[in-house]
């Protein structure tokens, strides 16, 4: 075999662990989620809107 | 797992026989024995000192993530700057795009060849259900608009033959399948590299047009002439130019295929020469596309409404010559085919990735159902949308790259926090200045996509 002991399918199948978020991470995180749903839905409705014309 | 990779990378040893005997005989499933069978020959390159066969054997992922990203809407979009300001700002901003494109894409190979693992999997299992769920559906999402932008873009170039869309799904929908069968990913890359090469008709149609090369030149040192018109059409194509280089499919295809081709930390050099090589080979042809677009420049190229009918081919046909038209239809075709072949893959990985099924090239279509159904089924869905009569294709095709863009900071985020962990990465991980222009990049696409869609929402609700 000409593979590394964590390429073999077994072994990618364990999962990693979670990882330690520090408190500017999980800010971070967070300031992400809010930027996605604001931009999720103008761009949704931008779109939605298009269609109607 | 193999955790923390601090030590040098891999040496002789590393490629002797991984342990059989303390695996047990179940523990070999056929796709080891393919990627095995593909690193055997990887291992007899390098040590024979055959350094183009090893370059040969390494190159794919980054060339075929960029060359896939020159896909229909892409070429379409740079075609349709020419066509509208002529030769000046947009040409080196593709450049410009693509040094970025090969900044992310860099980070995905090297954290699939040091993990093995792809983008889904481990941001799943690193960052939680939630993130891992939301960056496979947002791909999804994502991957399905743009894929019916590529059967659109199959379309045209076919519309130009007179074909209609019929021929255009089947051929799609029979390329997928036809490059699936086999169940060895080195099959599968090669056999989309052979069509990718041919995205340099855009340069050869660039060329037959004749255009004038100071020109070309004087743009590209100069990112002049700037652009004239309303801030929304700007930063529309500012907006497409960077979702058209930079998507989320490449991160998860580029990151996966590595993990699948069996890259490992010591191929990370020719995995960079395979991401440059692509970026620069994209590139050229991108900006070929654009080229060729020029030529329509004061000859009515901005009414060209480049998803209907033959556009741009049928436009250079009148302007160029009939050859000129015939080379850009065919780069049409087959930017949309290997966008969808490249596309429908990354939607196969991602799914797989999450729900935690077999998901490789390397394995049988039985053994991996859920991720070639995937494939497939994301193809088939694209392929059937076009054929409803009066589907908003248009509509859908110009938002597909904003909705990418809008939505790539979370993707390019988790990127860079993958990129940046210690613990997978070793000393693997970003160095300071990589974080430091990765982070410009994020920052950069971030404020475009939020301008643009802060501008559009504002002029849809009637406030400006």
């Amino acid at each position: 075999m000409y593979l590394e002991h964590d390429q073999l399918v077994a072994d990618k199948n364990r999962p990693v662990p979670r990882a330690r978020l520090g408190r500017g991470d999980s800010a971070g995180l967070w300031g992400l989620r809010v930027f996605v749903v604001v931009m999720g839905v103008l761009v949704i409705y931008t779109f939605i809107a298009q269609l109607g014309h | 797992m193999t955790p923390a990779r601090g030590g040098p990378p891999i040496a002789e040893p590393a490629f002797e026989a991984v342990g059989i005997d303390g695996l047990g005989p179940g523990s070999l499933t056929q796709e080891d024995l393919v990627r095995s069978g593909d690193r055997f020959r990887v291992h007899k390159a390098r040590h024979g000192r055959r350094r183009w066969y090893l370059l040969w054997l390494l190159v794919g992922p980054g060339i075929l993530a960029m060359l896939g990203e020159n896909d229909g809407p892409s070429m379409i979009s740079y075609a349709t700057s020419g066509a509208t300001y002529g030769l000046g700002f947009f040409l080196p901003f593709i450049l410009v795009t693509f040094a970025m494109a090969v900044v992310v894409q860099e980070m995905c190979m090297r954290v699939g060849a040091v993990t093995h693992r792809g983008y889904g999997q481990l941001v799943l299992e690193r960052y939680g259900r939630l993130w891992g769920w939301f960056t496979a559906s947002d791909l999804v999402l994502t991957n399905l608009v743009t894929l019916i932008a590529e059967f659109v873009a199959i379309r045209v170039g076919l519309s130009y033959f007179h074909q209609g869309p019929g021929v255009a799904a089947l051929l799609g929908v029979v390329l997928v399948m036809f490059t699936m069968s086999g169940g060895r990913y080195w099959r599968w890359e090669r056999i989309v590299l052979g069509l990718a090469i041919f995205n340099g008709l855009f340069l050869v149609a660039a060329i037959m047009t004749g255009p004038n090369w100071g020109a070309v030149g004087h743009a590209t040192t100069t990112f002049l002439p700037f652009p004239h018109g309303s801030l929304k059409t700007l930063l529309l194509l500012v907006v497409s130019t960077i979702g058209a280089t930079v998507t989320p499919w490449m991160i998860f295809f580029q990151q996966s295929a590595s993990a699948d081709k069996g890259m490992t930390p010591a191929d990370v050099r020719h995995g960079r020469i395979d991401t440059v090589l692509g970026g620069i080979m994209a590139a050229v042809f991108g900006c070929g596309a654009l080229i060729a677009g020029a030529a329509l420049a004061g000859h009515g190229g901005s009414s060209i409404s480049g998803l209907s009918g033959a556009g741009f081919p049928g436009a250079l046909k009148d302007v160029s010559g009939n050859a000129v038209g015939t080379v850009f239809a065919l780069g049409l075709i087959e930017a949309g085919a290997v966008a969808v072949l490249t596309i429908s893959a990354s939607t196969g990985y991602a799914v797989g990735e999450c729900v935690g099924a077999p998901h490789s090239l390397n394995n049988s279509t039985r053994g991996a159902a859920l991720f070639y159904g995937a494939n497939l089924g994301a193809a088939m869905i694209a392929a059937a949308i076009i054929l409803i009569p009066g589907a908003p294709l248009l509509s859908i095709a110009l938002n597909a790259n904003v909705l990418a863009t809008v939505l790539l900071p979370v993707t390019l985020v988790f990127m860079i926090m993958l990129a940046n962990d210690r613990e997978l990465m070793g000393r693997w991980a970003n160095s300071v200045l990589n974080n430091q222009v990765a982070i410009a990049i994020v920052g950069f696409i971030s404020l475009c996509g939020a301008a643009y869609a802060i501008d559009a929402f504002l002029q849809t609700v009637g406030v400006i």
